[in-house]
């Protein structure tokens, strides 16, 4: 396992140092989309972006890269594995798939953990936004971030099955979105509080957002990201085996 | 006449037993694999082979696991592919035809030790080996390059490296040596050599019958997914053989060589050869020839030896399936390894 964990991260590094063009681009449209979406939204709207909460704002952004990253890794990976003809050599290692494609998740997002902080001071100094990031969140980012993964492991499902899952991350970025701004786990109600269980992120990013602002936060909301994470977890973990199997069957697992 | 080298099939290290496969197109269904079985030992080279679309590469794979048969098991050292799939994964190694098999970004010694780890091996173990696998073809100088500079050749290589750096007991070779110049080509048929020396089953198919001959301790043919024939290539190759000698001469035959072999089984197949029959009694008809040829200067006589073009071409090409020993080849091959 640990063998594993070495040969993921060093690949990942290895790559992203000798090609830092790849890593520049990625931050640099980072960078740019929230450029365009910040002075965008204040030019159309005439007044300040996120009603004088600009920490939330950049808060937001952070987490979306986050969950971006998480999400489609694993999806992009496919994709160029079997594009380039090394997709059959990795199912051929004597690990389940499903470790080796975790694995890998995990591994890009600690490789983009300096990008992204890189960019997230670049914000701040655009925006002179404040915020304080403190040890308590480490909890509900853990949880943002694996129920990400579990959320990617279902698009990596697709990603064995189609292979070309370009389109469908396009609109995977507009739903994470939509994720984070819906406020689905802070409306008050029964009905509500089970759609926030099965809709996935939004309780996370909720509880996320609460505890930074120090605001209170109710337990249902702690009890809403843990089962949403055992879920999304859960079924990305079935429908990745099934998609594996299926593949198989079908004979399609090295087809671009 | 019975193919006797089917009955000989040795115990094997890798089994495949009555694999099957259809796959479901927009067209039907389209049996590509049907019950094929097969055996090779320790040490054992087996070619298999068969036209396009014959069902080698559906084979390779589910061998491999990589393609799920409908029916049908691969053992290796007696373990099931489908029972105890991680166990039995870390002992194949394989070099998949139109896949690159390696990260081009990578340089040949990370792409090595990457594989080497994912198999489970120590980062010290894998460098080592990957030193050992690199000194082995030749490259050792080639370690820092990254895979996308070199050559096909050498990708090639470095391919059965990262395949092998586990060490695994079997191997799966599918056209290894497809585009590759003379050179590469003799690289990697030495290394397929040494390894067998060593004890690794490899299973090979490729197009190249010159190189599955000169590799092969078995030969197993498939069409139009079914084994049609399976047996030790030397037997396989001296059941095809005729009953001939070959007469070559040093120079053109006289003009009068027609004439001259009038009344003998001999006939003249080239501007510098003739073929003798020598089927019973009329090998004493060698003979005859040799007087009536003297005193023109020969060159050397040779008994007919069949190559594996020649058989595969005699099998696909002339409703080998259909031929009764030809049938009961593949049958007898495939009913013993179902039988194990």
């Amino acid at each position: 396992m640990i063998g594993l964990l070495i040969a993921e991260w060093r690949r990942m590094v290895v790559e992203a140092v000798r090609y830092p063009l790849d890593t520049i681009s990625a931050m640099v449209t980072l960078f740019m989309l929230f450029v365009g979406l910040f002075y965008g939204a204040r030019y159309i709207t005439q007044s300040p972006v996120g009603g004088g909460r600009l920490d939330t704002v950049v808060l937001g952004y952070a987490v979306w890269m986050l969950m971006m990253a998480a999400t489609s890794d694993m999806g992009w990976q496919i994709q160029n594995e079997a594009q380039n003809g090394t997709l059959e050599q990795v199912m051929l290692v004597p690990w389940s798939s499903r470790l080796v494609f975790l694995v890998r998740g995990v591994m890009a997002i600690a490789a983009f953990l300096v990008p992204c902080a890189l960019i997230i001071v670049g914000l701040i100094a655009l925006t002179h936004a404040h915020f304080v990031w403190t040890p308590v969140a480490l909890v509900p980012t853990a949880l943002v971030l694996a129920t990400a993964w579990g959320l990617g492991l279902l698009v990596a499902s697709l990603g064995l099955l189609i292979k070309r899952v370009g389109q469908m991350m396009q609109i995977i970025q507009f739903l994470l979105l939509f994720l984070i701004i819906a406020p689905l786990a802070t409306l008050a109600g029964t009905v509500w509080h089970m759609v926030a269980m099965v809709v996935p992120l939004t309780a996370q990013v909720t509880l996320l957002r609460d505890l930074l602002n120090g605001a209170p936060v109710s337990h249902w909301v702690w009890v809403e990201a843990l089962v949403n994470f055992g879920v999304t977890m859960a079924l990305g973990l079935w429908l990745f085996g099934g998609a594996d199997r299926l593949a198989r069957r079908r004979g399609i697992l090295g087809h671009y | 006449m019975r193919m006797e080298a089917t009955s000989h099939a040795p115990a094997g290290l890798l089994e495949v037993a009555g694999l099957s496969k259809v796959f479901k197109t927009r067209t039907g269904p389209v049996p590509a694999v049907q019950a094929v079985s097969f055996r090779v030992a320790p040490g054992e080279v087996l070619a298999f082979l068969g036209p396009n679309g014959a069902g080698k590469t559906t084979t390779i794979k589910m061998t491999a696991g990589l393609v799920l048969p409908d029916s049908g098991d691969v053992r290796v050292g007696g373990e099931s592919l489908f029972a105890r799939h991680d166990a039995v994964t870390a002992q194949l190694g394989a070099v998949l035809e139109g896949s690159r098999n390696l990260y081009w970004r990578l340089t040949v010694r990370e792409n090595l030790e990457y594989w080497g780890t994912m198999r489970r091996m120590t980062i010290r173990g894998a460098r080592r080996r990957a030193d050992e696998l690199l000194e082995l073809v030749g490259l050792s100088d080639r370690a820092r390059n990254t895979v996308q500079t070199l050559s096909r050749g050498m990708q090639q290589k470095v391919a059965l490296c990262q395949a092998l750096m586990h060490q695994p007991r079997v191997l799966l070779l599918d056209e290894p040596t497809l585009g590759l110049d003379f050179e590469s080509g003799e690289g990697i048929k030495r290394v397929v050599r040494a390894l067998a020396e060593r004890g690794t089953a490899v299973l090979l198919t490729t197009h190249q019958l010159d190189v599955a001959q000169e590799l092969s301790d078995r030969v197993a043919m498939i069409r139009q997914g079914r084994l049609v024939l399976e047996g030790a290539t030397a037997d396989v190759l001296a059941r095809f053989s005729q009953p001939m000698l070959t007469v070559v001469a040093q120079m053109p035959w006289p003009a009068d060589i027609g004439e001259r072999m009038r009344g003998l089984p001999a006939l003249v197949t080239g501007a510098d050869t003739l073929t003798v029959d020598v089927v019973g009694d009329a090998g004493r008809a060698v003979y005859q020839v040799l007087e009536r040829l003297y005193p023109h200067p020969l060159a050397k006589i040779e008994r007919h030896q069949a190559d594996l073009a020649q058989v595969f071409q005699q099998v696909m090409g002339e409703g080998g399936a259909e031929s009764p020993d030809l049938a009961f080849a593949g049958a007898a091959g495939a009913e013993e390894a179902n039988g194990q």
